[in-house]
């Protein structure tokens, strides 16, 4: 329960802080994608049903709190997380580097399944430009931000399920 | 079937959560009047956390911009003080020249009212003492300055070469008590010798008794002296004694020139003259 809850709060805290925070970064109107880093700790850490539909929520959420079509980022979220998972399954991505690499090459897809979900059901008009602008810079950082909110997240669910064991 | 289930339910759930999405995404995409349960919860829920969130740093960008608004106009108010004193400055220097340049056209115009060797040249020192009335000036001999020489401004007499080098020269005033210029009353043509008071500035002695000489009246010099011109101002009589025994009476006078504050000044040879006004005015 503990676990549950705290990525629950997890996730409210990187939905907020993206929304509140990450406009104002010196990044040129970039903003890095928080939730994904935690779906990435997800598809490494935590390979159960409640992981996936914990990835899943946490694009719902995006699409929620956007206002946009629902469905997108839950589907994207959801498709890195199976990534993640059938990666972290068959490689060794337990360190620093191979996190770094697997948020930036996940932020990579999931823009790119949005898009491609953007061009199928609704329009493609301006898409383009913006993601040319946006992709690499918020993949680079989220990826930079990755190792410290990997170790936040890891220290953090230690203390969480220590106390469940009490 | 169920060990199937059981070992791969994390790709089953996935895979059915991810058509669940495409299910989403296509009715949301074809019907903008979809509603969206958990927006409401999600917007209320997280409510606080953002306000929070938002006004700290809402609060610490204030904090931030204040500061940087700060430095900026410190920064800004020392360059505005260092441009205030350059341009103080400047226009010291720009008055300073103004009025230099008014001064020289003084002399330069005084110059050619005199006819002969004449001379301009600039004040470089002044009698260390309170005894002696004289002042350096930066001209000599190489300019053809020589003893005897009378020095003039456009305001009037200033005084007479005593001694000169090759490159600068003495002057002494009028004021000092070894000075002594053959002068005449405008008005009343009397005339006499001026001669230095040192502070009280000049008097005029040998004044004749029956002398008409008033308070008021301009001296200037004859030019019987052989040195200064004839019709340079001297000064202006501020007093006139009588002794009642004697013969002969004594005017004083303050100079024309402000000797304190002179700066450029012409030394003009013994044998100038000074040209006649055609219209009779001095």
């Amino acid at each position: 329960m503990r676990t549950f809850l705290f990525f629950l709060a997890a996730a409210a805290i990187a939905l907020v802080l993206q929304c509140s925070v990450c406009p104002w970064l010196p990044l040129g109107g970039s903003i890095p994608d928080l939730m994904l880093i935690i779906c990435v700790y997800l598809g490494l850490h935590q390979h159960t049903v409640g992981g996936a539909l914990g990835a899943f929520f946490l694009g719902y959420a995006q699409d929620s709190f956007s206002g946009s079509t629902l469905g997108l980022n839950a589907f994207a979220m959801s498709l890195v997380f199976v990534v993640v998972y059938l990666t972290s399954r068959r490689l060794w991505v337990e360190n620093t580097i191979s996190t770094v690499v697997l948020v930036f090459l996940a932020s990579v897809i999931k823009t790119l399944v949005v898009i491609l979900l953007l061009a199928v059901f609704l329009t493609t008009t301006g898409v383009w430009t913006s993601t040319a602008r946006h992709l690499l810079i918020e993949a680079v950082v989220a990826a930079a931000l990755s190792p410290a909110i990997f170790a936040l997240l890891a220290q953090s669910r230690r203390v969480a399920e220590a106390e469940d064991e009490e | 079937m169920l060990e199937f289930f059981r070992r791969n339910r994390i790709i089953l759930t996935s895979g059915f959560l991810l058509l669940f999405s495409l299910l989403l995404v296509s009715t949301s995409a074809r019907s903008r009047q979809i509603r969206d349960p958990f927006a409401g919860i999600l917007l209320e829920g997280l409510r606080p956390l953002q306000v929070t969130v938002t006004d700290t740093l809402s609060g610490l960008a204030a904090v931030w911009t204040n500061y940087i608004d700060l430095v900026g106009v410190r920064a800004e108010n020392e360059a505005l003080h260092r441009r205030i004193a350059e341009l103080e400055q400047n226009a010291g220097r720009l008055a300073e020249l103004e009025e230099s340049n008014q001064r020289l056209n003084e002399l330069l115009g005084f110059r050619s009212s005199l006819e002969g060797q004449t001379q301009p040249a600039q004040v470089s020192g002044r009698d260390p003492g309170t005894l002696f009335q004289s002042l350096t000036i930066n001209k000599g001999e190489r300019d053809g300055i020589r003893k005897g020489f009378a020095v003039l401004s456009p305001a009037g007499v200033v005084g007479q070469v005593v001694a000169s080098s090759p490159h600068a020269a003495r002057v002494l005033l009028i004021t000092d008590h070894n000075s002594g210029i053959d002068a005449i009353v405008e008005r009343s043509r009397a005339r006499g010798i001026v001669a230095g008071a040192l502070a009280d500035g000049c008097v005029m002695k040998y004044l004749k008794r029956g002398e008409d000489v008033q308070v008021g009246d301009w001296v200037s010099t004859s030019g019987l002296d052989g040195i200064f011109p004839k019709g340079i101002l001297i000064g202006e009589v501020t007093s006139v004694s009588r002794n009642h025994r004697g013969l002969l009476q004594m005017a004083e006078i303050r100079p024309s020139v402000p000797l304190e504050r002179l700066e450029e000044v012409l030394v003009v040879a013994p044998t100038a003259r000074r040209y006649e006004p055609e219209d009779g005015q001095p």
